[in-house]
């Protein structure tokens, strides 16, 4: 999928600081109207990475996932991603900077097939104009076979080879799940956003999805950014982990470290603040 | 067994990715055009059933052609890219006025520059393009709101295009050359020193322009550009965060929607109608051109044909079978009848099938394929 495939960097271990800093968030705050999902909010991602994102529901989880591609724009605090601090920007500028995500709710173009849903992943990678399009042949002729064997590979990868032509709209839930990771992934990304890839999911699909996730950061050395809310597959994928409560972090650290943490314990059981 | 593609394995992606992967589909294709091309002028010439009168061309196949254009051109911008429009007569008039002012030269005095501008007539090909290409400029600068308002509001915004456009071409005189009852006809249709002048000549130059752009539009809507369009259609959040640009996306859907639909009504005013006033292409010509492409199948070529069709011949059958049964019916009757048949229509198809008439094709095909076990 990727052409540059890099080794993968030591990381010795979950949670040792190996790795430069791929994004920083710093003092982060957000809200709508009266709503504060984000108060000031800081953490970082590191290059090559699993770093699960948890709390308790309406804790500003997926808000943070849209302040990082751009998609809310913070009221306060600065992000900086590769090294360079980023202004108020366009969702399809985090794209081009290499930025995929999934979805909550599955958003996957409805009436589109498997295929077409993963083959949107390349727009950016794609050149030919209109006119060149308008004639299929030639270039775009073979600019499109180039990228289709591409996205084959992430078919192949993600076992829908029989869904391939399948509009995506019919598909049960977890097969929708994996298609939009395939469309996520047929970007390249460098950093992954999945926002609760497993949720609705029986053991099962699980930990087919585990098993994907795992081999893109191993095979590709994507960094990913995972929201989750089963616990065991936080312990067994994420290196670090962030949590969050009403907006603000509670706890960062390694699995271990944080599932022993005090205030984490007391938000899942829903302690009064 | 006649409707199979088992046995026809695909070992290349450019195989696979063929206009009509399916071998049956293709040879359909070419018997098809080979009867359009060879079979439909042989048979008119000859005046063999049911080509033997001018009429079955004049006033059905040609306005056919021409309104299947224009929901090609329509189903783009609605069908694939989700971009509602009331406008579409509009954009006809557009093509057609400014075919009609290329090919008779444009004058234009610019008197605050002190100077005009001033191009000789041109001849009847460049002018059809050139009002398809203007079409196509307004259709971008009408497409500039969408990128701001969805749904109801942008049908009001092209709403108002429709009806700002059929005020100008009946205010503005310089439009219509100041011809004093405002109807203004067509030049010789003259192509590369061919003059063309009879019905099936006429059928022959729309069945070309028609062909080429409906390659086109396949082209376009099954390569990047067309996945673009149907990504901002299902989920433009999600398309954004893909990479996609709605700017660029939307605004080259406005465009070769308008560009299409610009040429069909240069095609319409020049070929089919040969001289015309602004009311042929009023708000019921931008509604006609709609229900072609909901009952015909939003996203969907082959549906843009079959809609026309559909549009066509119901008036036409609805006026001449209960005349062969010996009930005849008046004509006011027969216009009722149309709208009544046509809403029930757009109300079952939105309702039960979204996907029109080319999805009960596709259904019956895979029927077919399976036929004849059940599953
Ligand atoms: N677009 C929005 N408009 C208003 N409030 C929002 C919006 N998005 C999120 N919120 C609010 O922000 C808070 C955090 O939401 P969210 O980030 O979705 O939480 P999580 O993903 O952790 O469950 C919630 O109180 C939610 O209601
Ligand atoms: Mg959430």
């Amino acid at each position: 999928m990727k052409a540059d495939v890099k080794p993968k960097p030591v990381i010795a271990g979950q949670g040792v600081d190996a790795g430069e800093v791929l994004l920083a968030v710093q003092n982060v705050s957000l809200s709508f109207g009266g709503v504060r999902a984000i108060r000031n909010v800081s953490f970082d991602i590191r290059k090559g990475e699993i770093r699960a994102i948890i709390g308790p529901n309406g804790a500003g989880k997926t808000s943070m996932l849209n302040v990082i591609n751009g998609f809310y724009h913070p009221q306060e605090g600065v992000i900086t991603y590769k090294g360079r601090q980023r202004s108020a920007m366009r969702p399809h500028i985090a794209a081009s900077q290499g930025i995929a995500r999934t979805f909550q709710n599955v958003a996957l173009f409805k009436g589109m097939s498997t295929l077409d849903n993963i083959m949107t992943g390349r727009t950016l990678k794609m050149r030919r104009g209109l006119l060149a399009h308008a004639l299929h042949f030639g270039p775009a002729k073979r600019e499109e076979i180039r990228h289709r064997a591409a996205v084959e590979h992430i078919i192949d990868f993600l076992e829908i080879a029989h869904i391939r032509k399948a509009p995506v709209g019919k598909l049960p839930y977890g097969l929708q799940k994996r298609v939009e990771l395939g469309r996520a992934l047929a970007m390249e990304p460098e950093l992954l956003l999945l926002d609760e890839p497993m949720a609705g999911m029986n053991l099962e699909e699980k930990q087919d999805m585990s098993r994907f996730i795992l081999t893109v950061r191993d095979a590709f050395n994507t960094t990913i950014a995972l929201i989750e809310h089963d616990m065991g597959v936080v312990m067994d994928l994420s290196d670090r982990v962030v949590v969050l409560d009403y907006g603000q972090k509670i706890a960062d650290g390694t699995p271990a470290e944080v599932q022993g943490n005090q205030a984490v314990i007391d938000a899942y059981l829903g302690v009064a603040h | 067994m006649l409707y199979r593609e088992a046995g026809q394995f695909k070992t290349t992606y450019s195989a696979d990715m063929a206009i009509f992967p399916i071998r049956q589909d293709r040879v359909a294709l070419i018997l098809l055009l080979l009867f359009a091309f060879i079979g439909v002028p042989v048979m008119a010439t000859f005046h063999i059933w049911p080509l033997g009168s001018d009429y079955m061309l004049r006033a059905i196949l040609i306005p056919f052609l021409i309104l299947a254009l224009a929901a090609i051109g329509v189903n783009i911008l609605v069908g694939y890219c989700g971009q509602i429009s009331l406008g579409s007569g509009a954009f006809m008039a557009i093509g057609a006025y400014s075919a009609y002012k290329f090919s008779t030269g444009v004058h234009l005095p610019l008197a605050w520059l002190g100077t005009a501008l001033a191009i000789p007539p041109l001849p009847v090909l460049p002018s059809i393009l050139l009002g398809g290409l203007m079409a196509a400029v307004v259709g971008i600068l009408f497409g500039i709101p969408s990128l701001r308002i969805k749904g109801l509001y942008l049908a009001v915004a092209t709403l108002a295009a429709q009806f700002f456009f059929d005020w100008v071409f009946i205010r503005v005189k310089w439009f219509t050359n100041y011809a004093p009852s405002g109807s203004v006809s067509a030049p010789e249709l003259n192509f590369f020193g061919l003059t063309v002048n009879t019905s099936i000549e006429r059928y022959l130059l729309c069945l070309i322009f028609v062909t080429l752009f409906a390659f086109v539009a396949k082209n376009l809507v099954r390569g990047n550009l067309g996945r673009q369009w149907m990504a901002i259609r299902d989920m433009d959040i999600a398309a954004e965060l893909m990479g996609i640009r709605p700017f660029y996306a939307k605004l080259t859907a406005f465009a070769v929607s308008s560009f299409m639909v610009g040429v069909a009504g240069a095609l319409w005013a020049f070929v089919y109608l040969g001289a015309w006033e602004p009311l042929a292409f009023d708000i019921n010509r931008s509604f006609q051109l709609l229900f072609m492409v909901i009952i015909g199948g939003l996203g969907s070529i082959l549906g843009s044909f079959l809609g026309a069709a559909f549009i066509l011949i119901l008036p036409i059958m609805l006026d001449q079978v209960p005349h062969a049964i010996g009930v005849p019916i008046s004509v006011e009757t027969v216009s009722h009848l149309v709208f009544i048949v046509t809403g029930a229509l757009i109300c079952y198809l939105l309702i039960v099938e979204p996907h029109g008439f080319a999805k009960l094709w596709s259904i019956g095909k895979e029927k077919l394929r399976l036929w004849p076990y059940p599953y």
